[in-house]
Formats: structure tokens, sequence, C-alpha cells
């Protein structure tokens, strides 16, 4: 199950800029072989031994690595926190709604592939499956909007 | 001119060896999406040296860590501004300053356009092809 929220929230169980939470958090830890494969599957980065990384634009620290990358690292090591991926491209979005049991925060529907047997709960209320489920709470969703004059 | 859609640089061409940008812009506002990981904060740490140079001094650029968002770039005239992480930093204020300041250009990395006034040639991607680097139009 992801559990998507989208209503902003100041809360210290939330991570809304991942550059700055990455940077002066996430880095420091150590990665998994799941997480440098993230690294290598996204940004086609490699990370070597002594923590910088490899890309075609050269060799950079962990800081250099893209939003996108960073958002997926603080959802994989953070996965009790709500994370905001509104700055995720639709290839990371892939990854992360392929994932389970994570919080993510969007305000608005960011287009992905979502995967057919997908549960995903919105607001901690409506649970719909897969694809169709998602883009069909979302029209709900803009209709109210539209009711509310929001 | 007020009321005229404005542009500072139709076209921004440089070289950073091994690689060679290429942008052209075809509206007054761009909004530069596509995947992850296509080098838009790599281009921008690239403008930030770019815009010492006199040809393209107008360039400002705004990202997280810039202070006083909205007041900074009210400061703005005539400038060609770049903001990365455009998607956590926009907000209504800033959004109605970019519709309405016609004197500015401006090259957005951003997905939401919610509330901008964008035309059809105003989204668009990085392309990275045999180091040269161009922005193409968003399919």
């Amino acid at each position: 199950m992801i559990d998507i929220y989208t209503e902003k929230k100041d809360s210290k169980d939330w991570i809304l800029q991942n550059d700055l939470y990455f940077n002066l958090n996430t880095s420091n830890e150590e990665m998994s072989e799941k997480e440098i494969n993230l690294i290598r599957q996204v940004d086609e980065a490699k990370l070597t031994p002594d923590k910088h990384i490899e890309t075609k634009y050269g060799l950079g620290t962990i800081r250099n690595l893209s939003s996108g990358c960073k958002t997926l690292l603080n959802i994989v090591k953070h996965p009790e926190k709500v994370v905001c991926v509104e700055e995720c491209g639709p290839n990371v979005l892939k990854i992360i709604f392929a994932m389970d049991n994570i919080k993510i925060y969007m305000s608005r529907p960011s287009y992905a592939e979502i995967p057919n047997d997908m549960q995903i709960r919105f607001n901690d209320a409506d649970i719909v499956t897969g694809g169709t489920g998602y883009q069909t709470w979302w029209s709900k969703e803009y209709e109210r909007r539209e009711t509310d004059d929001l | 001119m007020k009321g005229e859609k404005q542009m500072i640089y139709k076209n921004i061409a440089f070289k950073a060896d091994p690689f060679s940008y290429d942008l052209t812009f075809d509206d007054r506002i761009t909004l530069v999406g596509g995947d992850s990981a296509t080098g838009k904060t790599v281009l921008y740490e690239m403008l930030e040296d770019l815009r010492l140079t006199d040809k393209y001094k107008a360039i400002k650029l705004f990202n997280y860590k810039s202070d006083n968002l909205l007041e900074s770039m009210k400061q703005c005239k005539d400038k060609f501004i770049v903001m990365d992480n455009a998607d956590i930093l926009m907000d209504d204020a800033i959004r109605q300053f970019i519709n309405f300041e016609f004197s500015n250009q401006y090259m957005l990395f951003l997905r939401n356009c919610d509330g901008l006034n964008v035309s059809d040639k105003s989204f668009k991607v990085l392309k990275f092809e045999q180091n040269r680097i161009t922005l193409e139009e968003e399919l």
C-alpha cells in the first residue's frame, strides 16, 4: 500500500525539501546495495568507495545527485516519513509507484506508470487500486476543488 | 515595453568541454520538465559561471538556497530569470509576478504549469546527444 497525502503539512515527519534534507542528513549514511543500484538506474551514476559519484558530467560528490534521485533515496531510507515527490520526473515516479509501504505528498496528479494491482490510500481515507483508480480519484478531487472554488 | 512579450535571449550557446550547450527559446516563459536526471541542475550550475560573462550578465539565478525569493525576484527588470527546484518554490505570488512582469524572460525547471500564462511553445525538455545539449519540445 502506498499512502498519498494531497494537503501540505509542516511537520518533522514530512520531507518537503528533498535536496536540503538529503544533503544535511541522508547523504552521510551508508548506502545499501539496493540504494547504489537506484543511483545507477536513475542518474546513471557510479558510487565510488569514498562516496563520490561518477557520471557522464565527471566526478562529483553525492550532493550532485539529481533531485529525483535524492527524493527516491529519502523515501527508501526514511519510509516512516511523508516525502514530497513533486520534483520527480516520470522515470522516478515509475520506481516510486512500484514500491510498497511508503508515504508520499503530491498536490496534483503527476503522470506515473502504476502497476494494476497497487493499492493506494489517499489522505488516510479513500483506497483505490492501480493507475485507473489513481486517475479516477484525481478526477473527483478536481471536481471537488472546482466546486469549492480552490 | 510593458505588455509586450520580451525575449532577453533567443538563444544561449556555450561550450564546457567536452559538452556544448545550444539552447533556443520560443516563448517568454520556458518550462523545462521531463525525466529526472536529465541535467537540469548541472545546467543551472553552468549558468552560475556563464552569468559572470558580459554577454550573459542578464541571467539571474534562483534555487532552494535563495533568500527572500519573491522580494529578490521583484528587483529583477530586463533579466533572464532561471529557477531550479521551482516545483517546491513557486507560490501564487511568484506565479503572478512572472505572469505580469513582462520585462523579464523566464526559464523554470518546473512541471506544474498551473496559474502560469504559458503557450505550447513553453514546454521543453533537455536533450543530450553526443555531448551536445539542446532544448526540445516536450511531447
